[in-house]
């Protein structure tokens, strides 16, 4: 609702208000921005979300523990093994539930390739939003055998539900790590090809270079994380700094650029995929045998001790955190998401636009990797 | 939390009640007075990022239990030190009849989303928000729709299942 | 080309060019969008049927309604639908349209979308497969040679009660109904005026 004085009341009679809305080519997502525009500079903006609103948290206090699996999945699409990850986490930390050693590994390749997945994604985003459209098909085309890795060992393409409560659902096919090697030495193969066309690309230089800088006191001022923060030069990762599953039992290291614009937070993206593939490669030689779960009490009649629990992982999109509450009953008490879009695509992406142009909206949007859904829950 | 910041903030403050709460996290639980001056406290300690503030419906006793949970950023780029590894988890409760609150916008400037939302879930109204207008809703409900009084299923049963269906229109 | 399908070119070609080039609106309305990317791009090309994503609904003439739909994305559902210019065909992606799904309880998604708009078919899956999309086009093909794909022709013949749905459930609406709805009424009044007359 626009309750400021229309045009020519002690505003500028040039300024306008327009809508970069929900059915838009440039937008991933339903996902609405409202821009007040002078000529083609931004003079202020005001996301505008709620288009995926589903009361995901009401909806988990009325569904049992177990319940809860399927539904945690669909709130972020793109990557939605984190949130079965958080979940599982926060609800083992409740209920007191130990993880076999081998299902730490396991769990970590699993998130690593939904990493390079979700990764492949917002490549083909950003890649469609500047018209480079040769890449995008190629990222597309690579997430989607990232897509049949996932199809052989959960049996889902999209929602897998592979994480359970003290571990993980079934160990890996047979085969399935050869392929699996195979794959990534595929997608990893194109590389160079990628570079050439893309990141190392004159008019990508040129089109992101300088655009939607974020300082790093900004970035610590609005709660940015993930990439908004790395671009920046800070290797703040929570894969390091409170290390979960097995990301501690191999070592790796935390890709950062140094100007906080479009165009580092893209190349730091790059730097990542590449980083978790080698580390899929790690984890694979370094994964022990043993059991892949532990089992848990009857799932029909489960009641988690009360109590509350604060988790945090990292997602490909930053910050990944869940409160969890429990008051001894069968069905959580309360449950809230810390999701990483939620500062970036709403306090961040309103200082970034300030003073844009209005070409340059998509382009920063994406570079600060927001998902929709994620937002709204 | 270590043990110089605990025996620091008992110093300073007199009605805190420090709690472990799992994994190396605390839960600090506070009279609603004294939460703008802990937070101000935890800042200024290097606690500068505020993760979540949420709010928990206690209906039984009639209360509002808001959260703010903060923890650090990295004090230098490429080492990991401790004060970083774990979340502190701040609490206090107000009333669920007249829920009113003050802003934590001047110490935390991200927190103007999250007290948006809560403002249109729970009813709560933060006095000094810039912007106290509906984030995600789109619409007005009879009740706050997370408090624990709505109930979902009998709203979804009134509004949208009456509604008629169109399969075998009349003419 | 084959010797049937020249003949269906010649006696009905305007029929034929709309099935073949399907142009969808670029709306990502849900959860579904996340198959919608592998389905217009290499691997599994829609552009051999014919379905390319376009901008803005002016062009389009299929409206792929991918996973549930908000009270708030009804709105901007509904107002795209009314620019697309007829004939146009809409699909239900996904199974919260069809009766709301996995959100069935929830306070802010609507359950069954066919009584705001109307849709000529439904993909049920969560995710529907992208070679599920493709059943559906095909399948759409055959129900438009049928004419059996007269979500258009239902939406103007029965507007005033779909209109009544969505004040129903979104209150006062913003913009003017697409088509009068008072006219009918009046000369219906006016009937009976006369038939009480005589």
């Amino acid at each position: 609702m626009n309750t400021e004085k229309p045009a020519g009341q002690d505003r500028s009679a040039r300024e306008l208000e327009m809508y970069f809305g929900p059915q838009h080519l440039g937008m991933v997502g339903n996902f609405s921005i409202t821009l007040n525009v002078e000529g083609d500079r931004i003079i202020k903006a005001a996301a505008n979300p709620g288009y995926l609103h589903r009361g995901f948290e009401k909806l988990m206090e009325l569904r049992t523990w177990i319940q809860n699996f399927p539904m945690v999945c669909r709130i972020n699409v793109v990557e939605p093994d984190s949130m079965e990850m958080i979940y599982s986490m926060a609800v083992e930390k409740l209920a007191g539930i130990e993880v076999p050693e081998r299902a730490h590994y396991v769990r970590s390749i699993y998130l690593e390739l939904a990493r390079v997945g979700s990764h492949l994604f917002g490549l083909w985003a950003y890649a469609n939003m500047l018209g480079f459209d040769t890449v995008a098909q190629w990222a597309m085309y690579h997430r989607d055998l990232v897509l049949d890795l996932f199809e052989e060992l959960t049996g889902g393409r999209v929602y897998h539900i592979y994480i359970w409560p003290g571990g993980v659902r079934r160990d890996f096919p047979e085969g399935f790590a050869d392929k699996l090697v195979n794959t990534l030495h595929a997608i990893g193969g194109c590389v160079p090809d990628y570079d050439a066309a893309f990141f190392e690309n004159r008019v990508f230089y040129e089109r992101a270079r300088g655009i939607g800088t974020v300082t790093r006191e900004e970035a610590k001022e609005m709660g940015g994380t993930g990439q908004v923060l790395r671009a920046t030069g800070m290797e703040y990762d929570i894969r390091k700094v409170q290390p979960y599953a097995a990301y501690d039992k191999v070592p790796w290291s935390v890709h950062t650029r140094e100007d906080g614009d479009a165009y580092s937070r893209i190349w730091v993206v790059r730097d990542e995929m590449i980083e978790s593939v080698h580390m899929i490669f790690k984890l694979l030689e370094a994964m022990p045998r043993g059991e892949v779960y532990n089992r848990i009490p009857n799932p029909f009649k489960w009641n988690i001790p009360p109590g509350e629990a604060y988790v945090r992982c990292e997602s490909s999109r930053g910050e990944l955190g869940l409160y969890l509450v429990s008051d001894g009953g069968d069905r959580p008490y309360r449950v809230h998401f810390r999701t990483p879009s939620y500062p970036h695509g709403l306090t961040v992406l309103e200082k970034a636009l300030q003073d844009a142009s209005i070409a340059d909206v998509g382009n920063i949007m994406i570079s600060l990797y927001v998902v929709a859904p994620e937002i709204d829950r | 939390m270590n043990d110089a910041l605990r025996k620091k903030l008992s110093s300073t403050f007199s009605d805190l009640q420090i709690t472990a709460a799992g994994d190396g996290d605390t839960s600090i639980t506070v009279p609603k007075g004294s939460l703008m001056s802990l937070l101000s406290f935890l800042k200024s300690q290097g606690y500068e990022h505020l993760g979540l503030i949420s709010c928990v419906d206690w209906v039984e006793q009639k209360e509002f239990e808001l959260i703010y949970i903060v923890s650090a950023y990295m004090s230098r780029d490429h080492e990991h030190g401790e004060q970083e590894r774990s979340s502190i988890i701040v609490k206090t409760r107000i009333s669920r009849e007249e829920p009113r609150f003050l802003t934590v916008i001047p110490v935390y400037g991200n927190a103007e989303p999250y007290e948006r939302e809560l403002h249109e879930l729970f009813g709560i109204h933060f006095e000094g928000h810039p912007r106290l207008i509906p984030l995600l809703l789109e619409r007005e409900y009879p009740v706050p729709p997370f408090r624990k009084d709505f109930d979902t299923r009998k709203y979804v049963k009134e509004v949208f299942d009456s509604v008629p269906s169109l399969e075998d229109p009349e003419e | 080309m084959d010797r049937n399908q020249l003949i269906k070119w010649l006696k009905a070609p305007v029929k034929m060019s709309h099935k073949y080039s399907l142009h969808a609106v670029y709306f990502c309305t849900g959860c579904g969008i996340i198959e919608v990317p592998p389905v217009i791009t290499a691997r599994w090309d829609a552009e051999r049927f014919g379905v390319l994503p376009v901008a803005t609904p002016r062009q389009a003439n299929l409206f792929l309604i991918t996973g549930y739909v908000s009270v708030k994305t009804l709105r901007a559902i509904i107002r795209t639908y009314e620019q697309m210019p007829v004939p146009n065909y809409t699909v239900g992606f996904g199974s919260c349209p069809i009766n709301g799904g996995m959100y069935w309880d929830s306070y802010n998604t609507i359950k069954h979308l066919d009584k705001y708009i109307p849709i000529d078919g439904w993909i049920a899956g969560c995710m529907p497969r992208p070679e599920a999309i493709f059943v559906a086009v095909t399948h759409l093909w055959t129900l438009i040679d049928k004419d059996m794909a007269d979500g258009y022709k239902r939406y103007r013949k029965h507007y005033r009660l779909y209109r009544a749905n969505q004040e129903r459930v979104l209150g006062k609406l913003e913009w003017p109904p697409l088509y009068p709805i008072e006219e009918r009424d009046e000369r219906r009044t006016q009937e009976k005026a006369v038939v009480d007359v005589q």
